[in-house]
């Protein structure tokens, strides 16, 4: 398939070179990548799910080792193979399901006959059921079968219906792969309309009359203003200008074009309007979790002096954006450094830093980080297209979206770093 | 004005009086409130006011002498299924005695509390004559209420036989089967028990590794099998890492940590316990076991830990907690005394007069806000997540 593998190489140079930004445009273009892999994939007759989910697996490792700082591409990646595990589960049960009613209907009379096939048709279901369920207390003391088990299940049912009619096999094959496809255009739908989900809340959120501190630029934030704004609330705004990169100024001008009554303000003033603030709503790069937030460089200053004044702090940021890693060193690990071209020119500082003329070191060093932790201590709510959630839900909505065999993804980037 | 009222001396002085005229009274009031199951009539624990729990640690744990460690070596060394845990069941003329049983498999030093409870139930269920599912889940019920009341200040042990009992009573996998292959399949479950909790501190152990980066020092307190199987698999990871031992007074479980890490190859500094604070800048982390996760997300866990947390906490430095899921209880204390007291004999190495009073209790409550992550085999989990599970498995 040298098409996908085209696309995938060059998806792979576009996240190495930074060409892409935003978590969402990442998100989207990973979903739709992944869609087209899926559809070129050709799937043996047995273990079907087993060859998606691997290559998935393939071609996710590659992106994230592109770009490990873009949480978004591990999240797709992950959402994508839990949604061909769910898939495949509800077509294996629907397929026992299937197996269970014929046999009841060949020998409606022969009550013992059909009590068999039915006993380990639920058996497989349960099975299968809780080992889609992240680990829990419930399950520990039943028969868990291993991670491995999961597709030896569902191929061993397809096995079983194969029996009957081999037409089945190709006609679940396909079934597979078009349900999988549909709920990733589903994801991709999902992706692109978060901004309107999440600027939905907005009034339940701005009341009259209300100052709100922002910074930097997001277009979350941004829509989630003029929300609030064309349901008739008038409240007044704070940018902070978000340095060295000022997408603050960005921002501010589009919200005073929509008529939103703007303040701009330097990054190091936020201390000083605080107090004045009655909500700081902004957006983030990433969501981890144990409920920290990678965001923008400066918002942890925010969310401190927000914490100092009891403003409440809030986090806008769509379900693409949930990362279910935890932060063990956030600064080494997840951060990236940019170019020190943002804060200085290179006119004025060339003498001192000629790497090249010099004895090989320079007295002056520019560090240009792109992030910032923020501990989920100092987050008051998360808005995302689901609703507001507590930071300590966080993990909850991870166990829903994302399936914990597909969590090891994460350990061979990791190494890698 | 309020004042404190001297009441609570007055009374105790009073309480001594009364004590001193009618000393039998006193003997039986605390046997009195347990009764009504036959087994707890003939209870084998001699000393009902120390926590046989915390003896068991202390035996286990502790630094002891050497024939004792050759002994616990050989009894390690053995595999868990080839010990014949037959007690006197069927072949004396005794009646069958879940608790010792019980005792039978704490024996082993490696062997979790939760386990050996969860082992001395399937040879209840083992040696059981019940026809129905009804009859031996009384049976049961009663074997494992006894087993609880024996030793009310485990945790693991309580936690232990409520899953079991969940498990029996409400579970998926006991439908559309007869009452014998049921039977079996409990047995043989209880049996794969033991595994599961080695099992756990092995995920632990890979689950924390993440945590531990190059050139950490963290701080450890008491001796907690989980906690040193993840100190082991770090080193075994080829990790470079500084460990702080507190002492653990009065058992000393400091000590053979630090002897077992000493063995690794670790780095390890000890501590005594009030030095904690004064060593705490240069901590990175904080690492401890738990005696049981509470419904709250906090741990009870040996005398020490609370302080620990708070000065951990003040001075913003993460503490983990590495503990199985089989230790989560459902218990939900408010303070530190609002749990049963597990006591235990503390040794000052100089006569103590009879008049001052020692606190001999053996662990502390430690909230869920002075804790950042608890590492389970079900994953890394925020405190929070425990209430969520146990909500969902006892609902």
């Amino acid at each position: 398939m040298p098409d996908a593998h085209a696309l995938v190489n060059d998806f792979v140079i576009k996240l190495r070179k930074r060409k892409i930004e935003g978590s969402k445009a990442t998100a989207k273009q990973t979903a739709e990548l992944l869609r087209s892999v899926i559809s070129q994939q050709r799937i043996p007759h047995i273990n079907q799910s087993g060859a998606l989910i691997d290559a998935v697996k393939g071609v996710g490792e590659q992106l994230i080792a592109a770009n490990p700082v873009e949480l978004a591409v591990g999240n797709i990646v992950r959402r994508v193979l839990h949604i061909i595990r769910e898939e495949d589960l509800s077509l294996a049960t629907a397929a026992i399901g299937g197996l269970g009613l014929d046999a009841g209907s060949d020998d409606d009379n022969d009550v013992d006959g059909d009590e068999h096939p039915v006993l380990s048709a639920a058996a497989v279901a349960a099975a299968a059921r809780s080992a889609l369920r992240p680990p829990s207390l419930q399950t520990l003391l039943e028969d868990l079968p291993n991670s491995a088990a999961v597709p030896h299940a569902s191929s061993s049912g397809g096995d079983s219906d194969g029996k009957s009619k081999s037409a089945d096999k190709t006609s679940r094959s396909w079934k597979l792969k078009h349900n999988v496809i549909e709920a990733v255009n589903e994801l991709i739908q999902d992706i692109s309309t978060c901004h309107e989900q999440i600027a939905e809340q907005a009034v339940e959120h701005i009341h009259q009359n209300e100052v709100i501190l922002t910074l930097g630029n997001s277009r979350t934030v941004i829509e989630f203003l003029c929300a609030a704004k064309e349901k008739k609330r008038s409240f007044r705004v704070f940018v902070a200008e978000g340095a060295p990169r000022y997408q603050g100024h960005v921002l501010a001008k589009e919200l005073v074009s929509r008529g939103l009554q703007t303040t701009v303000i330097t990054d190091s003033a936020v201390f000083a309007m605080i107090s004045r603030v009655n909500m700081v709503i902004v957006g983030a790069h990433a969501v981890m979790a144990n409920g920290g937030v990678i965001a923008p460089v400066g918002l942890n200053m925010v969310a401190l002096a927000a914490k100092r004044h009891a403003v409440p702090f809030v986090v806008l940021a769509g379900i693409h954006k949930l990362c279910p890693l935890y932060p063990h060193n956030p600064e080494v690990l997840l951060n990236e450094l940019r170019s020190p071209s943002d804060l200085l020119d290179f006119g004025e500082f060339s003498d001192c830093m000629d790497f090249g003329s010099g004895a090989g070191s320079t007295l002056l060093h520019v560090v240009n980080p792109a992030f910032d932790y923020v501990p989920p201590k100092l987050v008051n709510l998360f808005i995302t297209d689901t609703g507001g959630h507590n930071p300590s839900y966080m993990y909850r909505l991870i166990a829903d979206y994302y399936s914990a065999d597909d969590l090891v993804l994460q350990r061979k980037p990791a190494s890698r770093n | 004005m309020w004042y404190r009222s001297a009441s609570f001396i007055l009374d105790k002085q009073q309480e001594e009086r009364d004590a001193v005229a009618r000393p039998e009274s006193r003997l039986l009031s605390p046997t009195s409130p347990i009764s009504s199951m036959a087994e707890t009539l003939q209870n084998p624990n001699p000393n009902p006011k120390i926590s046989a729990y915390y003896q068991t640690r202390a035996a286990h744990h502790a630094v002891v002498t050497s024939d004792w460690l050759a002994q616990a070596q050989a009894a390690v060394g053995q595999h868990p299924d080839d010990l014949p845990p037959e007690s006197p069941s069927v072949d004396s003329g005794k009646p069958f005695s879940v608790i010792d049983e019980f005792n039978n498999w704490r024996k082993q030093p490696d062997l979790a509390e939760a386990v050996a409870a969860i082992r001395a139930l399937a040879s209840v269920i083992r040696s059981s004559e019940a026809t129905t599912m009804m009859e031996l889940e009384i049976e049961l019920k009663k074997a494992s209420d006894s087993l609880k009341s024996w030793d009310t200040t485990s945790i693991s042990l309580t936690a232990g036989c409520d899953l079991f009992m969940r498990y029996v009573t409400r579970t998926s996998a006991l439908e559309y089967e007869d009452f014998n292959s049921a039977k079996s399949r409990l047995i043989e479950r209880a049996e794969k028990f033991g595994e599961i909790s080695y099992k756990a501190r092995k995920i632990i152990a890979m689950l924390s590794q993440e945590f531990i980066f190059d050139g950490c020092t963290i701080l450890v307190h008491g001796f907690s099998r989980v906690v040193l199987e993840v100190l082991k698999t770090a080193a075994e990871n080829r990790k470079l890492f500084r460990v702080l031992c507190t002492e653990g007074r009065p058992d000393r479980t400091g000590l053979r940590l630090s002897n077992e890490l000493a063995k690794l190859d670790v780095p390890v500094k000890l501590l005594i316990d009030s030095a904690v604070a004064y060593s705490m800048d240069e901590v990175d982390m904080v690492f401890v076991g738990a005696d049981g996760v509470v419904e709250s997300g906090g741990i009870i866990n040996m005398m020490g830990t609370y302080q620990i947390a708070l000065v951990a906490h003040s001075m913003n430095k993460p503490v983990y907690v590495a503990a199985e899921s089989y230790k989560f209880a459902r218990l939900y204390p408010l303070d530190q005394k609002d749990m049963a007291p597990a006591l235990r004999p503390i040794d000052f190495g100089v006569p103590i007069p009879s008049k001052v009073e020692v606190e001999t209790s053996a662990r502390d409550y430690t909230p869920p806000q002075y804790l950042t992550l608890l590492f389970t085999d079900l994953g890394v989990l925020t405190p929070s997540v425990v209430s969520d599970e146990l909500i969902q498995l006892y609902l």
